[in-house]
């Protein structure tokens, strides 16, 4: 056996160790047993009041052990890589099943026939901080010098160096290094004694080079006009009316008005309102919507699931049809398919679920003019801050930070701070426009789900929602 | 099984400290923690997952030539700590000078107070394995027996605890520890609507001490009656209308309120509570304590996370702000003395009657029972918020609403706070009653 990235020796575990802790997985009869192992090490460096006075350096290290017995779960973990707490986790994990013990793997090989879809020129850990503390400090001044109502300035530097490695009880063994980077800046203007905040971030599995100088001034443009913006922005009017969703971020849209709900556990456990619908029309025909974890340093981007499966593109929604569920290897079992290497966990602590990537729908025939053209009077939703979804009434919302009033097919009043709300299937079905722009967002998505967070990319092209609930003020009074 | 208790994470945090003075820190905090958790799902009459695990790990603050960083940290074999705090002290070193970065003034230390909060159940290591998976199988049998149960699609229960310790030791004479249980168990119920959605609502119930957990058939009761209180519902006409706020959920308004009362949020512009401290924000009706030293609740303690001796502080009087929650950091910059940067359990004296008396008294509205995304401006109190509850009609509860939503602004929602209940929510640090309040935006229709 050899590795050439050092796993074992980073984990200071080796083959042997691997398939005796399996073999204690196995113990009680379970189907299926797998070992994620994590070491990462995370930076950040924050700037606040004009100095980049605070760092923080994280280290997470740590193995999870989990055994799978039909579509039931055992999971334990450890920080202590020794024989003793491994096989404690394991028999944990073991104890889900209860029958005769299952053959250890063997032999156990290393499977490197992986994508390579964020290697690094420079890795993390060779960047010394020296070298970020002057971008930082530019940032602030470009943020200050761009407009003087700018009265506070934060930026966060951050980057992570993270490998894992996952052997499970088929004898395969796969390793990933995973980076990741993020660059925030929010900013707080000033006008007439009135006071607004927002910002605007970045966010790849890349190096150092990522920050090109055209990226960094997009960064400072965009959180000073974001935030500026708002001081001539109101309130929209409350009520139902057509919306159209700018490209970009407006893959928030799709995240929660059909992504979670495509989650084949809510699937299999039949709570989700779309079980049942696959092969069934659910939108129109240039709907296509995907689930891709190949973008190129895309932060939604995985070489392989956290399971070890390597991720594809998953079509959800086919010209219209309900396609695919994204699966982990519980589901994909349950449902007889192959899994699509969705399923993720936020760290050793935690058992994997599916989960979703990169989110965003394809192209399609209208020209984002014409659909801003054909809207009398609506909201055009251009920047998000979060969203939420209920898996089984399919009532979504999301929060619309910037936007504009559409009247008689123009963007006239700048609009701020407000929820839009509506019903993921029936506002599938009323998706009636569609432009050929799809843009994938560059900001640091994290989504959430059972208490953990992974990173998440997502994108749209300009689309019209004929219908929806716009959490405004003033009417009905 | 038996607890070893505190000794080696306490040796930990001292090695720690002296290793970090020994490399070239002035002062250092360190936080070092063991918990184990143990999980049991139930779904549809079988298990679904257990877990179980006793995880640990390592937090710093290091103060280094007027520098500062925290670091954290799972990794605890011996030789990887040292060089963690190495690398630390040197990440530190290459940052700016921050003069108002220092520990808290050991003063704030002192006057800890001497009383048993009852956060630790002695018998913690009584609950067995078996125990757990019965009352999980319990919960459903009790879901399932519930009147309208051939609308369930599914039923997914759960019983979890955890045991917890943490030690504190700062370099200027600070050391603490702390020991905690926690019990949890709760229903999750799916139904099926005519129109093909499926709703879904639940019911939980936490305590510090496994023998204070109420009866988990009254929980499955109460989750089986909320999911099948959620089947038909529908958004209804934009309107400004009366809204009660069930106890349960109104921890997510207060929050609003709350968070800007920060000193980072004052320092940093980002509050909209900024200078208004002994003005009127509210109605009469809004009282609120921090009050960190309530027996077995879930925010209680002796000491905050910088180690400031815990004390009761009004936070509104009548509807006036009465403090703000200042950090030793925040404080330095702003000038104002520390009190502490973190809420501990939130108290709502004054009240009266509850839920069903609150209605009958606001006539006609909607009591919102479940909120569902949105946000909140800090800088400006705008909030725009989705929800879900029922129609009130003549006091009482009518038909289920969803997919409707609220907006307002902090600064004039709380004027309208015009009911507050005596139903604290039991199973939060924030202790929440029913909160009534007229004239609110509904969107709908």
């Amino acid at each position: 056996m050899s590795s050439t990235i050092g796993y074992f020796t980073r984990f200071g575990v080796d083959e042997q160790l691997v398939a005796r802790t399996l073999a204690i997985a196995l113990s009680r009869g379970g189907d299926y047993a797998d070992l994620f192992f994590q070491h990462q090490v995370s930076t950040s460096l924050s700037l606040e009041d004009g100095e980049v006075n605070r760092a923080y350096s994280g280290v997470e290290l740590g193995v999870g052990v989990r055994v799978v017995k039909g579509d039931q779960t055992g999971y334990g973990y450890t920080e202590e890589l020794t024989p003793e707490a491994l096989g404690r986790a394991a028999e944990t994990a073991a104890a889900i099943a209860d029958g005769p013990a299952r053959p250890r793997p063997e032999p156990i090989s290393i499977d490197r026939n992986l994508p390579h879809r964020y290697d690094l020129r420079t890795p993390w850990d060779t960047v010394r901080p020296e070298q970020k503390l002057p971008l930082i400090n530019r940032l602030n001044e470009a943020a200050f010098r761009a407009d003087a109502r700018i009265k506070k300035v934060n930026v966060q530097f951050a980057d992570t160096h993270g490998a894992i490695m996952i052997a499970d009880s088929t004898g395969r063994i796969v390793e990933d290094l995973q980076p990741m980077t993020r660059l925030f800046l929010s900013c707080v203007a000033e006008q007439n004694g009135q006071r607004e905040q927002n910002g605007y971030n970045i966010a790849a599995r890349d190096g150092f080079d990522f920050y090109t100088d055209e990226r960094l001034d997009r960064v400072v443009r965009e959180a000073v006009a974001r935030t500026t913006i708002l001081f001539d922005s109101i309130v929209p009017e409350a009520g139902e009316m057509p919306i159209v969703m700018a490209a970009g971020s407006s893959g928030i849209l799709l995240h929660e008005a059909i992504g979670h709900g495509m989650e084949a556990d809510f699937n299999r456990k039949n709570t989700s309102i779309y079980a049942d619908k696959i092969g069934k029309p659910i939108a129109k025909s240039f709907v296509t919507i995907v689930d891709d974890g190949t973008g190129k340093h895309q932060r939604g981007a995985i070489n392989v699931d956290d399971e070890g499966v390597v991720a594809g593109k998953t079509v959800l929604v086919d010209r219209g049809v309900l396609a695919t569920y994204l699966h982990d290897t519980i589901s994909a079992k349950h449902y007889g398919v192959e899994p699509t290497g969705n399923g993720r966990r936020e760290s050793y602590r935690h058992a994997p679920l599916p989960r979703m990537r990169s989110t965003y729908m394809e192209n399609g025939p209208h020209k984002a003019g014409e659909i801003i053209a054909s809207v009398k009077k609506g909201i055009y939703c251009q920047n998000f801050t979060n969203g939420q979804v209920q898996i089984g009434a399919g009532d979504f919302t999301f929060y619309v930070k910037n936007g504009y009033m559409i009247e008689d097919g123009k963007l006239t009043q700048p609009v701020k701070d407000v929820n839009i709300i509506g019903n993921g299937p029936k506002v599938l079905e009323l998706v009636d426009m569609v432009a050929d722009d799809l843009t994938i967002d560059e900001g640091g998505w994290t989504c959430g789900k059972d208490g953990q967070s992974v990173p998440v990319s997502q994108g749209m092209p300009t689309v019209r929602v004929a219908n929806i609930t716009v959490g405004g003020r003033g009417k009905g009074a | 099984m038996t607890m070893e208790r505190g000794n080696d994470i306490l040796e930990i945090c001292r090695t720690s400290v002296k290793l970090a003075k020994h490399h070239g820190a002035q002062e250092v905090a360190a936080d070092a923690y063991r918990v184990r958790e143990v999980s049991v799902s139930w779904r549809d009459g079988k298990l679904e997952k257990i877990t179980e695990a006793t995880t640990r790990g390592l937090g710093m603050a290091l103060y280094v030539d007027g520098r500062y960083s925290v670091a954290s940290t799972s990794d605890l074999r011996p030789g990887a700590l040292e060089t963690f705090i190495i690398d630390a002290i040197a990440l530190g070193r290459t940052l700016a000078p921050d003069p108002f970065r220092v520990l808290p003034d050991p003063s704030l230390y002192a006057d800890r107070p001497q009383v048993d909060l009852q956060l630790e159940d002695a018998d913690y290591d009584q609950v067995k394995p078996e125990q757990r998976r019965r009352i999980s199988r319990e919960l459903e049998e009790g879901v399932r027996g519930e009147r309208g149960s051939d609308a369930i699609l599914s039923v997914s229960t759960g019983f979890s605890d955890s045991w917890g310790e943490s030690v504190k030791v700062a370099s200027n004479g600070f050391e603490g520890m702390r020991y905690g249980t926690s019990y949890w168990v709760g229903a999750e119920v799916s139904v099926k609507d005519a129109d093909g959605r499926r709703p879904e609502d639940g019911a939980y119930a936490g305590a510090r001490f496994y023998g204070a957990l109420p009866d988990h058939h009254a929980i499955a009761r109460d989750a089986a009656r909320r999911a099948h209180g959620r089947l038909g519902a529908r958004k209804v006409g934009t309107a400004v209308l009366p809204m009660a706020l069930e106890n349960r959920v109104a921890g997510r308004m207060v929050g609003a309120l709350i968070g800007p009362l920060s000193a980072s949020s004052l320092q940093q512009k980002r509050s909209f509570l900024e200078g208004k401290l002994g003005t009127k924000i509210g109605s009469d009706k809004l009282n609120i304590i921090d009050d960190p030293l309530i027996p077995r609740a879930f925010g209680s303690r002796l000491f905050d996370g910088e180690g400031i001796s815990a004390r009761r502080m009004p936070v509104f009087e009548g509807g006036v702000l009465k403090t703000f929650y200042v950090d030793t950091y925040y404080g330095k910059k702003l000038g104002m003395a520390p009190t502490t940067g973190r809420a501990s359990n939130l108290v709502f004296p004054g009240g009266a009657g509850d839920q069903k008396s609150l209605l009958a008294d606001m006539k006609e509205g909607i009591l919102v029972t479940g909120f569902l995304g949105g946000n909140t401006n800090a800088s400006t109190g705008d909030f725009s918020l989705g929800v879900q509850g029922f129609m009130v009609r003549g006091g009482q509860i009518a038909e289920p609403i969803s997919e409707m939503n609220i907006a307002g602004n902090q600064m004039e929602i709380w004027q309208r706070l015009v009911g507050v209940g005596a139903d604290p929510y039991p199973y939060s640090a924030m202790m929440t009653p029913t909160l009534v309040f007229d004239g609110v935006q509904f969107a709908g229709l």
